[in-house]
Formats: structure tokens, C-alpha cells, sequence
């Protein structure tokens, strides 16, 4: 599993679109404080202005900046798709190779946890935990998280297992190597490509099930989010109010998520023999 | 065996979500009555009713006998009862199964077959013009969120242009029927069911698309080329036609995804289904109906799965010999 990614990459137009937006996010979700004078949070009586030299985006109904708001919930959409899908593929890669190198009784267990989570519904138990929970930032990362690491667990196991069968782990096991530095060393390294598409695609999801579960309202309505300005905005479609005040945060989300699939669409191809020739193209 | 393991897997997920939505009320802080009934029920509270329901849920006895009160009613189809509708949660969920199922059932049907045979399409000719054009404008479609997609056919379509109705199913309180009911109806469908059809066109136009990458590739299609067959006979029935089993198998996978975008896009079109019920009770804190719906959704997706599972084995006899 040795892939140029620096290549595949360079040749596919869609991972470059990717790769280019999420680090413009990035920089504008790190130096969101510093390219706007307003806070989000901030209520003002100038409600519902349209957009104006100090107010690019208008206001919306408590007369919060909008573009403000538009600034800080890149923040909030980034720090929960990056952490949550962290988290859950650091889960998946010890639940994945451990199973896959222990065996036996373990193996059966845990695999069939595994396929229990597969088949539920991830996003109806989480709206169900969240009316009740109404969880802050870190509880809703650690939900999303605890939600979202079971495709990856089975992915990198049956990579593991077949790993585990080549020849110079069957060496280094014979120089008596154990299970922890067999990993480590040797199964870790060669399950990067598989770990970074895992990581991939928890970011889409993650992003996508916080805008989602904003937008229903059940999320902790003192982060500013994408999802909670389309909640808002939504109650006032019938004013052109949607023009400045809903499309932004919903073309802000599909970009954000386009570019994220865009990035794993290129490694998916890479990493697929078969649609190979048409990554490059 | 592959049953089995099969079965195995379904009750244990089974199992977890009956334990979740019985342990996340009563671990709440607080009243667990609260948490079970919600805020209407605390306002219709009497001392009698109040020992009633205690006692229905065994609510003075340990966890374990609490579980055991809990299977028996909703083994006896009790899901519990709504002080915010006054009704039973049954009653309330089955009234507005039908519009889910209306939804979904066609946005399921009509995304797959459009998925299908632009997948064939784009798979013929891998790399024209015509594929990466649908390559690109399908994946950039089901890259957006399916409410932010209904939000925009929204407002081009209900608030701009005023072609097609904002919100509901069917016209309140217009008296129709037969054919304009039906037409009412269609009328109320079409934005919501086009907003979650194009969501889902991807998912098996991609996969029609990459099958067909590998189908084209086999002897057979070579041979027919060299017998002379038309083009679209080459396209449709030797190649299409094989690239369709795992197609078709996926779509009871898709099923669970489906219903879940419904809920969202429901609540933006204010379509009467489950989706928008779910919304309903959050916005009422309303926790019977929140855990009964949650429930209804979560076992008909793990049935559906459990159905697909089976199905598949018996469709593709690799499947089976595989395991």
C-alpha cells in the first residue's frame, strides 16, 4: 500500500478545489476574531439590516452580525469535524488492529459490537441523546465520535488481517516480537492511506451530523454554528432577509463538505486499483 | 452460519437501542417522570395520576424491574402516552407513517432508477465529456446538505416564483377529492420529493458507474462487441445488466439514510411525516413521542438492513459461499 498522495493529488482538480478551500477555512476560522469587529453572540436593536458598509451580511432578527456569525461557525464546523473524526478513527484503529491481531474469542466480540453499530441508525440515536443531553462542543464531539467509528473499525481490521500475513511480519514475530510493537511498527505505518480516508469521511460526516443537529435546534445554542443560522434564518424565508442571511451559511456547509468529498474521492480512487487510471485523469 | 451471525448482530442492536431509550430518561437529573412524560404532562399532574404512572413504570422498584415494566408495555404495542396531542403515541405515529412512506418509498424508486441509467451512461464511456460532466454535477448535488437543497428549491420555487406550496402535504380544508386530491397531493410532494431525490441520485450512480468500470471489462462484452450488437443492446443488457445486483441490494441500505434525510427535509417543507413530528416534539419537549418515533424509525432501518442482508446472500451466491 505504497501511494504517492503528493501525486494523485497534484493530478486530480477536484482534491486541489479541496484542498485549497479547507486551508482558505482554516485561516479564516483561525483569524476569525481579527476580521471582524463584531462578536457573534452580540444582541443589537438594529435588527433585520440589510447589508451595509458596516454590516456586509445585514443583521438578523436580535441584530447580531451576521457575518460575523458566518465567521465563527467556520470555527465551530471545523473544530467539531477534525476533532470529533480524530477521535473516532483513533477508536477504530485500536478496536480494528487489535482484533484483527488478537483473534479468537476477542476477535468475535468486539466484531460483532462492531456490526451492532454498523446497522443502527447513527443519527437517530445521536438526536435522541442530544434532545436530552443538550450537549456543549466537547460532548457533542465526544458523541459524534462514540457514533462514528465503527465502518473505519472494520475497514482497518480486514486490512490488518491481511497485512498480518505477510512475510516480514511473520519475521519480526519470529525475533519475537509482540503484538503492541508488531502494530506500532509495522501494521500502523502500512494502514495510513486507510486511516486518512477513514479520517476523511469522519470529517464529512461529523460536519454534516453537527449542521444537521443545529439545524434541528438541539444543539448548545451559545455556539454560534451554520446549521443554528439556517434554523433562524429559516422562520423568516418569507422576508428577502434569505438572501444575506440563509444562503451564506448554506453555501459556506456545501463547500465546506464538497471539499472535504472532493479530497476523498481522489484518495478513494487511489486507493482503489480499479478507478486507479481515473484518479490521474 | 451467515444468518446466524446475522441475527446475532440484529439483537445485539436491537438490544442497545431498547437500552438506550430506557436509560437515557431515567439517568437524567431530576424528576424521572419529568423526563419520561415532558413539560405538558407536569401541568396535567394530579397526586392520583401521579401514582398511576409510577406505578405503570415501576418507577419505585429497581432498574431491572423498571426494564422488565418497560418490554412488557412495548411488547404490548404500549408505546407510551402524549400529554402534548392527548393521545396515545401509537395513534399519533401512525397517523403520519403514510406521508413518510409516500416520501420515501418515491424518492427511493426514482432516485435508483435515475442513478441506474446515468450510471450506465456515465460508465460506458469512461472519461468523455459526458461522464465527468455528470460526475461532477452529481457529486457536487449530493455534496449539499439535504436541507440546505430543500431550502433552496424552497425558496426558487414556493417563495420566488410561488409555482409550488410552501409547507403541508395537502391543502387544509379545501374539501377536494378524487382526482384534484391527487393532484393536491402530487402539487404538495413535488419539492420535497425532488429535494431528496437528488440527494440520493449519487449514492447508486456512482456505484452503477464504478460497477459498470469493471463489468466492461469481461470477455463477454468484447464478444458482443464482435457479434455486431447495436450499441444500446451492448450498453443496457449485457452490461447494465450486470452492473445492477450490487445496485440493487445497496438500496435497502440506502433506505435507513433515506428516511433519516426525510426528517430533515420535512422540516423544511413542513411535510406532516415522521420527520416533521420528530421536530414537533423537540421543539414541545415532548419525550414520549420523541422516543417513540425514534424507536419506530430505528427498527423499521434495522429491518429493512436485516431484510437487504438476507436477500443478499440468497441473490449473489459468492455471498454465501463466502462465509
Amino acid at each position: 500500500m505504497h501511494i504517492n498522495f503528493k501525486q494523485e493529488v497534484r493530478h486530480s482538480k477536484f482534491a486541489m478545489f479541496g484542498i485549497v478551500m479547507l486551508l482558505l477555512l482554516l485561516i479564516i476560522a483561525i483569524f476569525g476574531p481579527l476580521l471582524t469587529p463584531y462578536q457573534p453572540n452580540t444582541q443589537t436593536p438594529f435588527a433585520f439590516e440589510p447589508p451595509s458598509f458596516n454590516h456586509w451580511l445585514g443583521t438578523n432578527h436580535v441584530g447580531q452580525d451576521i457575518l460575523s456569525q458566518l465567521i465563527y461557525g467556520a470555527r465551530t464546523s471545523l473544530l467539531v469535524g477534525f476533532s470529533a473524526a480524530f477521535l473516532a478513527i483513533i477508536l477504530s484503529a485500536i478496536i480494528g488492529t487489535s482484533a484483527a491481531l488478537a483473534g479468537g474469542l476477542y476477535d468475535k466480540i468486539v466484531m460483532r459490537i462492531v456490526d451492532a453499530f454498523i446497522v443502527i441508525p447513527a443519527i437517530i440515536v445521536i438526536i435522541l441523546v442530544a434532545a436530552y443531553l443538550k450537549p456543549n462542543l466537547l460532548v457533542l464531539i465526544l458523541l459524534l465520535a462514540l457514533l462514528g467509528w465503527q465502518d473505519g473499525a472494520r475497514t482497518i481490521r480486514a486490512q490488518a488481517l491481511s497485512l498480518k500475513e505477510l512475510g516480514h511480519i511473520s519475521a519480526a514475530r519470529s525475533f519475537g516480537a509482540g503484538n503492541l510493537y508488531l502494530i506500532f511498527r509495522h501494521i500502523l505505518p502500512d494502514l495510513v492511506p486507510i486511516l486518512l480516508m477513514g479520517f476523511i469521511y469522519g470529517v464529512r460526516r461529523a460536519i454534516f451530523m453537527e449542521a444537521g443537529l443545529a439545524f434541528l435546534g438541539i444543539a448548545d445554542p451559545t455556539t454560534v454554528s451554520w446549521g443554528m443560522m439556517m434554523h433562524e434564518a429559516l422562520d423568516f424565508c418569507y422576508l428577502n432577509v434569505w438572501r444575506w442571511w440563509l444562503i451564506p451559511p448554506g453555501v459556506a456547509l456545501s463547500l465546506t463538505i464538497l471539499s472535504v468529498t472532493g479530497i476523498g474521492h481522489t484518495l478513494e480512487g487511489a486507493l482503489d486499483p480499479r478507478l486507479r487510471s481515473e484518479a490521474n485523469a | 452460519m451467515f444468518t446466524k451471525r446475522n441475527t446475532i448482530t440484529y439483537a445485539i442492536a436491537f438490544l442497545l437501542i431498547l437500552a438506550l431509550n430506557f436509560l437515557l430518561p431515567r439517568m437524567m437529573p431530576g424528576d424521572p417522570l419529568m423526563a419520561i412524560y415532558g413539560n405538558e404532562a407536569l401541568i396535567a399532574m394530579t397526586p392520583e395520576l401521579k401514582a398511576h404512572l409510577v406505578e405503570r413504570f415501576a418507577l419505585d422498584q429497581p432498574l431491572w424491574q423498571q426494564f422488565g415494566a418497560y418490554l412488557l408495555a412495548l411488547v404490548q404495542g404500549d408505546l407510551g402516552h402524549s400529554y402534548y396531542y392527548n393521545s396515545p403515541v401509537s395513534s399519533v405515529v401512525l397517523g403520519r407513517l403514510p406521508w413518510t412512506l409516500l416520501l420515501v418509498g418515491t424518492a427511493l424508486i426514482i432516485s435508483t432508477l435515475l442513478g441506474i441509467v446515468l450510471g450506465i451512461e456515465s460508465g460506458w464511456r469512461r472519461g468523455s465529456r459526458r461522464d465527468k460532466s455528470l460526475l461532477v454535477s452529481l457529486m457536487t448535488v449530493s455534496g449539499f446538505p439535504d436541507f440546505f437543497l430543500g431550502i433552496l428549491l424552497l425558496i426558487g420555487f414556493g417563495v420566488t416564483w410561488g409555482i409550488f406550496p410552501l409547507s403541508g402535504a395537502i391543502t387544509p380544508y379545501s374539501g377536494l377529492s378524487g382526482a384534484a386530491l391527487v393532484l393536491d397531493v402530487l402539487h404538495h410532494l413535488f419539492l420535497p420529493l425532488t429535494a431528496l431525490t437528488l440527494c440520493h441520485i449519487g449514492a447508486s450512480y456512482l456505484l452503477t458507474r464504478n460497477t459498470m468500470v469493471t463489468v466492461l471489462k469481461n470477455p463477454y462484452i468484447l464478444m458482443a462487441k464482435a457479434k455486431g450488437l447495436p450499441d444500446w443492446t451492448i450498453r443496457y443488457q449485457h452490461a447494465g445488466r450486470n452492473a445492477l445486483l450490487p445496485v440493487i441490494t445497496r438500496t435497502g441500505i440506502q433506505l435507513g439514510r433515506m428516511v433519516t434525510g426525510a426528517i430533515f427535509v420535512e422540516i423544511v417543507f413542513a411535510y406532516p411525516g415522521l420527520g416533521y413530528l420528530t421536530y414537533e416534539a423537540l421543539l414541545a419537549r415532548d419525550y414520549p413521542i420523541l422516543q417513540g418515533v425514534l424507536l419506530i424509525v430505528a427498527f423499521s432501518v434495522l429491518i429493512a438492513n436485516f431484510l437487504v442482508d438476507l436477500s443478499y446472500s440468497k441473490l449473489d451466491p459468492r455471498i454465501r459461499y463466502a462465509h
